[in-house]
């Protein structure tokens, strides 16, 4: 059971340690994330056509003024006044609408996008192995799903509406200033390859510091995930001092990487003000003094205006920009997740199992986690359906590792698993696991209440099947002397259960599964002997007719197995009831004599 | 408004930075004025020309390039200025995260079991990461922008009334609408943002329990089940989110309604002033060309006032946790320990209830320096509370728990807990090198006394991992087995060389040889230690100078091994059970 796990370090993370992410910037993450944006891509049309209408009615609000300025007013015409008025009001009222019709569809698109994407992130996060949860800290997965999502949601919905938009405005406004002057469009124009030169300075830099504060940020979420989850330690060692710099550290290094990310990225809207308002001022410059013969009057200042408003749009694709730099620091992210490989999954042509026997086949299994390690080596052994195997040995020999194998939580590296004679390779995985019943050593409790936990195991337990369950493993009593009884509420680290609790609790919500191959590793080790002894009997009712695979360590908990495996160095040293191995007087005897005198003192 | 007071109070050290960053910004945003009056005058005087007596017309092109120049320089100067605001708003308001995290972690490192007990990771987590997120947003943005719209719609208002103060009210004559309107919005929409966080909140618990409990998904095959509840909180966050933000678009329009407003009666009221003489052209000109630094903040207060009582909500969660004091904390006249602690301990009359349902009552007992001492008894009989009652992670209901003779309630904390060293069943390891968790109670610790207690607790097994002593094993210390965990965490617990050592049921995962090497290993420290024991197995127990049995709320036995096998008791009949002698084993035998 020991060596088993070493799976190797390299990969693994911890919370100061940066998650590296080598890819250059990549417009395949924009690309990707369209995918998602596709599936609304009506409606967004829908918003744009409404945004374009809104931003076409705003445009004769200044006609209408003019208008009624210089002739309604002049005139003192005020029947003609009101007219106008009134139409600035309709133009106004048309754009509100449009902009409210607009605003409601962005708002139902941004977020059913986010959703799809959460839930595409949430989905691949089942499929993966154990060990992409052992390899990091769980903080560092979390902040994926809540907040990296969160952050994308604007970029896609309104982001893109908006670039559209500014893009429409740009090409308008450009084509307006060629037909009016090409020369003067010109010199506004210039100010463009500066821009994009300064673009390009900035944007690597500003790429990477958005990149950094992502990873200090998920550093830091990650060292207090476990400082919450660890209080109880930390108390234990009065270690909050250390561990209080340690975070301070970490808040100080996110501050550090934002500011420096924010510093860099005002650079972009600044340089795009200043540009513009040279490139304004060059139109007057230029206008009165370069262009021979001078333009008109009328010339000057609609470029002057005109220049306004085509670098306004330009200072807000620059704040969109901007947003779209952090947007892909977190997207990138997100698809790294959803790209992580999914090591162990059904194969192609894979069935589902049919009703499971209990005939458990290992045939010349073996199985190493780095290569040219391994823990079991060319195993061999078939168990009937329906017999208790109790599997022994010293730690490190590979008990966890076969029971483990049996619901594959791992694949071989060569020969078969058999499960009533059909290769489980070959089964699909629910079908598999849904009949098996696995306890593990860490025995986890989700927050809600007793009774939920223990439907766990069968979701549509009937309360009278989970009191029986309850009583089967003696749990019964315990809950019932609980305030709320079987409503009462527990979680994860609470302290309202007893290690020994949560046990028979996850013992319960195994048997209530009706597993057919039900596996025990040191499912009982907190549990009182007592206890233990009284679940025996009902245990031993329903172990009938199931096979059944149990590790312990105390020997008085598997003496009664149908067989006994004792299990060294990758492979089955002896095999046989507790009886024969006695008699045998190999390596059980000597185990079983050992704890025997030890106890005899 | 007290969430505005915390949020000052936890400025401290950068209030002076903040209030000039937004003294920057609203000047930048004022000295937009500027430049539509340069260009007026390029206008005026180079473009157009002053009219001479003469009858000719004299443009002064010698103030073209100064006047360009200048309005370049001001721009720059205006820019420079918001940059440095915007920069200073940021770092302030990241000096303030940074006061509100300091303490925030200090409160979730000193909080108390019962804490623990009430709240979910995820919801801890949401307000840490989320609602602080939503309250420094609101100090570096949504305050910021609050005060440029204030200043610029003032500085306005004042400049219209000293053109035409009559036509200024006029125009001005909707402004308690809008208050009106906002207010009632304002309260609408708060609570849509406590619920939308609470979903946000509620979402991150299920993420969070899913990924930590992944193991049990897979072993249940409950991937579907699992993705269908995450499915239904990631819908309702989705659907809160859009209910929010539909209850914004629902005053959208009354609100830019309002703010248009300006711009039609500037037209509608001046057109008639102007006919009836009442106001000039040029003054309507100017009311005219300002029309927008009226309106903008009028439309955007919407906005901000959405964005503010997101803060409120946010806030809220953040201040409530920032405000949980635990109640176990050193009491005023809490003494140190002189020197290191001896390690006696004794219980008198003690009594605990936890969740109003007594535990234990009437428990007294004294263990010597350098004793032994075994706690057996039935699944949830209590060893865990009484064990966690020396450490003073609870109070007792009644009686008193001495360390050295004195009521470990008027120890200090840090004195009482840095001379105990524990190892809890429930092994939670950091995602951090075996050497910095065996080292977690003594960072200073060197390699070689790390490897020491490795070997005292036989995880030297680590040597034959691949990267040894660095090897990072992850949270809750997954990518090793039990045993391997327990040893560790024994290791961490002896290597702050306590003077009282807890092990709870530590070596339950352990083989029995193993078990055996450590306890040997035990025995033997260089340094002395009070154990005390809680576990199953009778060879964890037989060697302790005392065995305690707690049964119903009482110590039913107490002695060394061999008096209790003597006696007809609990202990004789769990070593009958595990030796397979007597009634039991012949039950077991026949099997």
């Amino acid at each position: 059971m020991e060596q088993e796990r070493q799976v190797s370090a390299v990969a693994r993370n911890k919370f100061d340690i940066d998650e590296s992410l080598e890819s250059p910037f990549n417009i395949q993450h924009l690309k990707r994330s369209l995918v998602y944006v596709k599936k609304y891509k009506g409606k967004m049309i829908l918003a744009l056509v409404f945004s374009l209408f809104s931003v076409i009615a705003a445009l004769f609000g200044p006609l209408i003024i003019q208008e009624a300025l210089d002739v309604a007013v002049a005139n003192g015409d005020i029947p003609y006044l009101l007219l106008l008025v009134g139409l600035l009001a309709l133009s106004i009222g048309v754009s509100i609408l449009l902009n409210v019709l607009r605003s409601r569809i962005t708002a139902v698109v941004g977020q059913n996008i986010i959703y799809d994407i959460r839930q595409d992130l949430f989905e691949h996060l089942q499929q993966l192995p154990f060990s992409y949860y052992d390899n990091r800290p769980h903080g560092k997965i979390l902040v994926r799903v809540v907040q990296y999502v969160n952050n994308v949601s604007d970029m896609l919905s309104n982001g893109i509406i908006n670039f559209f938009l500014e893009i429409f405005n740009l090409i308008f406004v450009t084509v307006f200033m060629f037909i009016l002057d090409s020369r003067l469009a010109l010199v506004i124009l210039a100010g463009l390859p500066v821009l994009v030169l300064i673009v390009l300075l900035i944007m690597p830099v500003q790429r990477r510091a958005w990149q950094n504060f992502s990873n200090k940020n998920s550093n830091m979420n990650a060292y207090l995930h476990e400082s919450i989850l660890g209080a109880g330690v930390t108390q234990i060692f009065t270690r909050e001092r250390v561990n209080a710099e340690i975070a301070y550290t970490q808040f100080h290094n996110c501050r550090k990487s934002f500011l420096h990310a924010v510093f860099v990225s005002n650079w972009v809207w600044f340089s795009v003000e200043m540009i513009s308002v040279i490139v304004g001022a060059a139109v007057y410059g230029a206008g009165i003094l370069l262009i021979k013969p001078m333009a008109t009057f009328g010339t000057i200042i609609a470029m002057g205006d005109y220049s306004w408003r085509f670098w306004r749009p330009i200072t807000n694709l620059a704040n969109l920009y901007n947003n779209l730099i952090n947007t892909v620091a977190y997207l990138e992210r997100i698809f790294e997740t959803i790209d992580e490989p999914v090591d162990i999954q059904d194969a192609p042509d894979a069935k589902p199992l049919p009703p499971i026997r209990g005939e458990v086949e290992f045939k010349d299994v073996v199985f190493e986690y780095d290569q040219g390690h391994p823990i079991l080596n060319h195993m061999n052994f078939k168990v009937k359906a329906g017999e208790s195997i109790a599997l022994v040995g010293p730690t490190g020999a590979g008990k966890t590792t076969v029971i483990n194998l049996i619901s594959r939580f791992y694949d071989i590296s060569s020969g078969k698993v058999l499960i009533d004679e059909n290769d489980i390779s070959k089964a699909t995985l629910h079908s598999l696991r849904s009949q098996m019943g696995v306890m593990l050593q860490d025995s986890f409790v989700f927050s809600g209440n007793i009774i939920d936990n223990i439907r766990y195991g069968k979701l549509d337990a009937t309360y009278e099947e989970v009191v029986a369950a309850a009583k089967t493993v003696k749990a019964h009593e315990f809950i019932e002397t609980m305030e709320k009884g079987y409503q009462t509420e527990v979680n994860e680290r609470g302290s309202r259960l007893s290690q020994g609790q949560k046990q028979l609790i996850s013992f319960a919500r195994t048997l209530i599964a009706d597993p057919k191959i039900l596996i025990l590793d040191e499912a009982t080790s907190s549990i009182d002997t007592k206890t233990e002894r009284l679940m025996q009997e009902g245990l031993n009712e329903l172990m009938k007719g199931r096979t059944s695979f149990i590790i312990a360590h105390r020997l008085s908990t598997i003496q009664h197995c149908d067989r006994i495996m004792y299990i060294d160095g990758g492979i089955i040293q002896e095999s046989g009831t507790h009886e024969e191995l006695l008699r045998r007087k190999g390596k059980y005897y000597e185990l079983y004599m050992s704890q025997k005198e030890d106890a005899a003192v | 408004m007290f969430q505005m007071k915390w949020v000052w109070h936890n400025l401290a050290g950068y209030k002076r930075r903040y209030i000039m960053a937004l003294s920057f910004v609203v000047i930048s945003s004022v000295l937009v004025f500027i430049r539509p009056m340069l260009t007026q005058t390029v206008v005026d005087q180079v473009l157009v020309g002053i009219p001479m007596a003469d009858g000719t017309v004299f443009r002064n092109y010698d103030i073209l390039i100064p006047l360009l120049l200048g309005m370049v320089g001001i721009h720059l100067f205006r820019m420079c200025m918001l940059n440095a605001g915007v920069y200073n708003c940021d770092y302030a308001s990241q000096g303030m995260l940074i006061n509100m995290r300091e303490h925030l972690y200090d409160r979730i490192q000193t909080q108390d079991r019962t804490y623990y007990d009430r709240n979910r990771t995820g919801d801890l987590m949401t307000r840490l990461t989320g609602d602080l997120d939503t309250v420094r947003n609101a100090v570096s943005f949504v305050f910021r922008e609050f005060t440029i719209d204030i200043f610029l719609f003032l500085t306005t208002a004042v400049y219209f009334f000293t053109i035409n103060a009559l036509f200024t009210l006029a125009v001005l004559a909707v402004t308690p609408l809008l208050l009106v309107l906002s207010k009632i919005f304002s309260k609408r929409v708060r609570s849509k943002y406590i619920f939308l966080r609470e979903k946000l909140s509620e979402m991150n618990t299920k993420a969070q329990e899913d990924i930590s409990g992944n193991r049990v998904i897979k072993a249940f095959a409950r991937e579907k089940y699992e993705i269908e509840e995450f499915a239904k909180k990631n819908n309702a966050y989705r659907k809160a989110n859009i209910d929010a933000q539909f209850t914004w678009l629902r005053y959208f329009p009354a609100v830019h309604v309002l703010a248009n407003t300006l711009t039609i009666t500037i037209l509608l009221v001046g057109g008639i002033f102007i006919i009836n003489g009442w106001l000039t052209a040029g003054e309507l000109a100017a009311f005219a060309a300002l029309d927008w630094a009226i309106s903008e903040p009028m439309r955007n207060i919407g906005l901000l006032l959405n964005d503010l009582q997101r803060f409120f909500a946010s806030a809220d969660k953040v201040i409530e946790m920032y405000y949980q004091h635990p109640r176990i904390v050193d009491s005023p006249e809490a003494v140190e320990l002189p020197g290191r602690m001896r390690g006696k301990v004794e219980f008198k009359d003690v009594s605990f209830k936890f969740d109003g349902k007594t535990v234990f009552s009437g428990i007294s007992f004294v263990v010597n320096p350098g004793e032994t001492v075994a706690i057996m008894g039935s699944t949830g009989s209590g060893k865990t509370s009484l064990v966690n009652l020396i450490e003073r992670f609870y109070d007792v209901s009644s009686g008193a728990v001495y360390v050295d003779d004195i009521d470990v309630r008027k120890l200090k904390l840090s004195s009482l807990r840095g001379g105990i060293g524990m190892a809890t069943q429930d092994v939670f390891l950091f995602s951090e090198t075996v050497d910095g968790n065996i080292a977690y109670g003594d960072p200073e610790m060197d390699e070689a006394e790390v490897r020491r207690f490795a070997k005292i607790t036989a995880s030297d097994f680590i040597d034959d991992m691949e990267d040894g002593f660095e090897t990072i094993v992850g949270e809750r210390g997954v990518g090793l087995s039990g045993g391997q965990k327990q040893r560790i965490a024994l290791a961490r617990a002896l290597a702050v060389r306590p003077a009282i050592l807890i092990l709870d049921d530590t070596t339950s995962a352990v083989d029995m040889e193993t078990e055996k090497y450590i306890q040997k290993q035990l025995k033997e420290l260089d340094f002395s230690c009070t154990k005390f024991i809680i576990a199953q197995r009778i060879s964890s127990v037989k060697d302790a100078d005392k065995i305690i049995i707690l049964d119903g709320g009482k110590i039913v036995e107490s002695g060394t091994h061999q008096e209790l096998l003597g006696r007809d008791g609990y202990y004789r009949e769990i070593y009958e059970l595990q030796h397979g002698t007597g009634k039991a084993g012949e039950r077991s035998g026949a099997e």
